[in-house]
């Protein structure tokens, strides 16, 4: 199963996400789900950031929010809605948002 | 194209937000979907509660009596009626400590079909198996 | 090309799930893509015409006239919708309405399914 997770919060969503098996996982971060990408809590990066190489943040909800892609961790890729629909189409065969 | 599997994943409580009951009033529309759908095509969801989403299933519910709306539990006992296959986490009722028996049945309406109390390992093949998964 | 399906539950004013649901609807169609969009839920607030746009909060019929021309087919679960005291006379012309098997046969037929909730 290739699996294409939207991740649109900053705290909530770790617990379902740490339970779920794929052999192909993607964790696209947007809306507060960028803050993933962007921000350390006490100096350490989100343990998303370690689940899997496959890493996207949403540009726009990056800018929004003031910050700017040079915040974003080198693991994730910024990607822009365009990007995000070719992400769903063709690199997983099911989409969660969560 | 036949049958399609879906996977509803309900992983919020239910009452405060409308979105886990939505879940099961959304599964249970499979019963009427045929009327647009070709010869031949179904949809078959299977109704999966997980985390915070086993909160809110007990047996014993009063939100018609004190709130004037329909509760879960009816809504659950419509889901065994119109056979719905309706699996709920057993690792997450141990976690909150609700026991299994606390779930409800619609032996009173003629169901047969009961909620199985799996554990986790059995959801993931849920999702597995499902064409679609949707988070609730 | 493909059909992406969009369960939208969240309302238009109050946070900007909506927003992005809107987004991504758009951006799949003009890649060419097949996108049906349903509402149910707070979100089935947003089909009702006449909105007025404060720059305080994001609107949503200019966006859902433009989805509906680009050929996105856009559906409002009729039940939510009475609910909250809107009736069909008052709703965005070519806005569909129907019950929940509607979203079920959509995502039948469909390749990509992304059901976001409401909360």
């Amino acid at each position: 199963m290739k699996l294409g997770v939207f991740v649109s919060d900053f705290k909530l969503t770790a617990d379902t996400l740490d339970r779920l098996k794929a052999d192909k996982l993607g964790i696209i971060f947007v809306q507060n789900g960028v803050y993933h990408a962007t921000t350390k809590e006490n100096g350490k990066v989100s343990s998303l950031l370690d689940k899997t190489a496959n890493l996207y943040a949403l540009s726009e909800d990056i800018q929004i929010r003031g910050l700017k892609e040079t915040d974003v961790d080198k693991r994730v890729k910024v990607v822009n809605y365009g990007d995000v629909v070719d992400l769903i189409f063709n690199e997983y065969d099911k989409i969660a948002w969560l | 194209m036949g049958d399609v599997k879906l996977a509803f994943i309900v992983q919020r409580p239910q009452y405060k937000g409308e979105t886990s009951r939505l879940a099961i009033t959304h599964a249970i529309a499979y019963q009427t979907v045929e009327i647009l759908l070709e010869d031949g095509d179904t949809v078959t969801p299977k109704l999966c509660f997980v985390g915070e989403g086993v909160l809110g299933l007990q047996k014993g519910q009063k939100a018609m009596d004190l709130y004037g709306i329909t509760s879960t539990e009816s809504h659950m006992k419509n889901t065994l009626l119109v056979d719905l296959d309706v699996l709920v986490c057993k690792e997450d009722l141990a976690k909150y400590g609700i026991p299994e028996d606390a779930m409800p049945d619609a032996e009173d309406m003629g169901a047969d079909k009961k909620i199985q109390v799996v554990p986790f390992s059995e959801i993931q093949k849920v999702i597995e198996d499902s064409k679609h998964v949707l988070f609730f | 090309m493909a059909t992406l399906t969009i369960g939208c539950f969240p309302g238009l004013v109050g946070n900007m799930t909506y927003d992005f649901a809107l987004k991504l609807a758009e951006a799949a169609a003009n890649k060419g893509h097949k996108v049906n969009l349903w509402f149910s839920g707070n979100a089935t607030g947003s089909i009702k015409s006449h909105q007025k746009h404060l720059k305080d909060y994001s609107t949503g019929e200019k966006y859902l006239k433009a989805l509906l021309e680009k050929g996105v087919e856009i559906c409002t679960c009729e039940a939510c919708t009475v609910a909250r005291g809107i009736q069909k006379t008052e709703g965005i012309e070519k806005i569909q309405w129907n019950a929940m098997h509607w979203y079920l046969a959509k995502i039948h037929s469909s390749d990509r399914v992304l059901q976001i909730g409401g909360e």
